[in-house]
């Protein structure tokens, strides 16, 4: 589904025609949502913050091209139900202020990214333990937290996530959103909003 | 195997299946092997000093080291895909008395498939998967500290005068 809406060369390009990073600006507060046993924080990254983190821990500079043209969120979460909360990102919506979805680049993606560019495994390795998990059944008091990333959004966008709850996915769902987000394009300005 | 009731909050029981094959060597190129710690709890711990809970969990795992000896519960730190820099550097002022085995490429890790950084799993002495905890905490102190004491009790030997 997301391949088909993200063609994965398109993408490439898209990323090859953007400019470079430069300073960015402070990054913006974590935003949360509480509720139902369950906390979200999320936090969009400026490009600086993730080409500084990831060039610290050694990945060669093709790689920090591709994360260099998308959009962080680091995401914490922890719960304090007494039953299996579901983590699964496929499930989550992210749209802009207009309302259209903004696509989510999965594993599958990034994997693809990194065969074509031969990465090198150590930081492939890196890069996927500093991602959220796909599909996670978070157990009582289990905290989690990683990174997930977007296509560069026009302007303000919406977190919407859905948690099946229950070992068997059988329990109620919980609905949770976190308005507001914006993302800092490699320039340093919010993404669609007269950035270079 | 201590009763579920003991298990304090953020630890998971495992099904018992064999632990997978684990045999890395640290920064001066020393081998450990897993299967050579049979007969003793081991307790494997993946991390990565870029991981936040990681950090804050490591100087409880260098008193836990203290607290308990290597022949009751041995302690095998897996760095996930760093270099010998970087782990050097952050034992040095975080740990020092740790030592890390280097899964260089990250292939262990992924074998092992915790479910993510930091994590930690308890073998038994038969080398089965027992427990996990779920993300960072201290061990040293507290509830933990007791399920450790507990699971890694040797058992009593009966000799001569102790009966009654």
């Amino acid at each position: 589904m997301l391949q088909r809406l993200l063609p994965f060369w398109r993408v490439m390009f898209l990323l090859s025609l953007a400019p470079g990073a430069q300073a960015a600006d402070k990054p913006p507060a974590p935003s949360s949502f509480s509720g139902q046993g369950l906390v979200v924080h999320a936090q969009t990254r400026t490009p600086d913050q993730m080409t500084a983190f990831y060039a610290g821990r050694g990945f060669p500079a093709s790689m920090l091209t591709p994360i260099s043209h998308v959009c962080f969120l680091t995401v914490s979460l922890r719960h304090t139900r007494r039953d299996v909360v579901w983590l699964e990102p496929s499930r989550w919506r992210i749209v802009d202020a207009e309302g259209n979805p903004v696509p989510r680049l999965d594993r599958d993606f990034w994997n693809r990214v990194w065969e074509t560019l031969q990465a090198p495994p150590a930081s492939r390795a890196t890069f996927g333990w500093s991602q959220l998990p796909e599909s996670r059944d978070l157990q009582p008091a289990e905290p989690v937290g990683g990174n997930i990333t977007i296509a560069q959004p026009t302007g303000a966008f919406t977190l919407e996530m859905h948690f099946a709850t229950g070992k068997d996915k059988k329990g109620p769902e919980i609905v949770g959103s976190i308005p507001g987000l914006v993302c800092l394009n490699p320039s340093g300005n919010p993404a669609g909003m007269g950035g270079s | 195997m201590a009763a579920a009731a003991d298990l304090p909050p953020g630890l998971m029981v495992r099904d018992g299946a064999p632990a997978p094959v684990l045999r890395l060597t640290n920064v001066v190129g020393e081998i450990t092997d897993l299967k050579d710690l049979r007969g003793q709890w081991v307790m494997v711990h993946f991390w990565a000093t870029w991981c936040g809970p990681c950090r804050k969990e490591m100087p409880t795992l260098q008193a836990l080291a203290k607290l308990l000896p290597p022949q009751r519960l041995r302690v095998l730190l897996v760095n996930t895909a760093e270099t010998d820099d970087d782990v050097f550097a952050f034992l040095g002022l975080v740990a020092p008395d740790l030592d890390t085995l280097m899964d260089r490429d990250g292939s262990v890790t992924e074998h092992w498939q915790p479910r993510g950084l930091p994590s930690s799993f308890l073998i038994d002495p038969d080398g089965r998967q027992r427990y996990l905890a779920l993300g960072g905490r201290d061990w040293a102190a507290g509830p933990t500290l007791a399920f450790l004491r507990q699971i890694t009790q040797p058992p009593a030997i009966a000799g001569p005068g102790n009966g009654r």
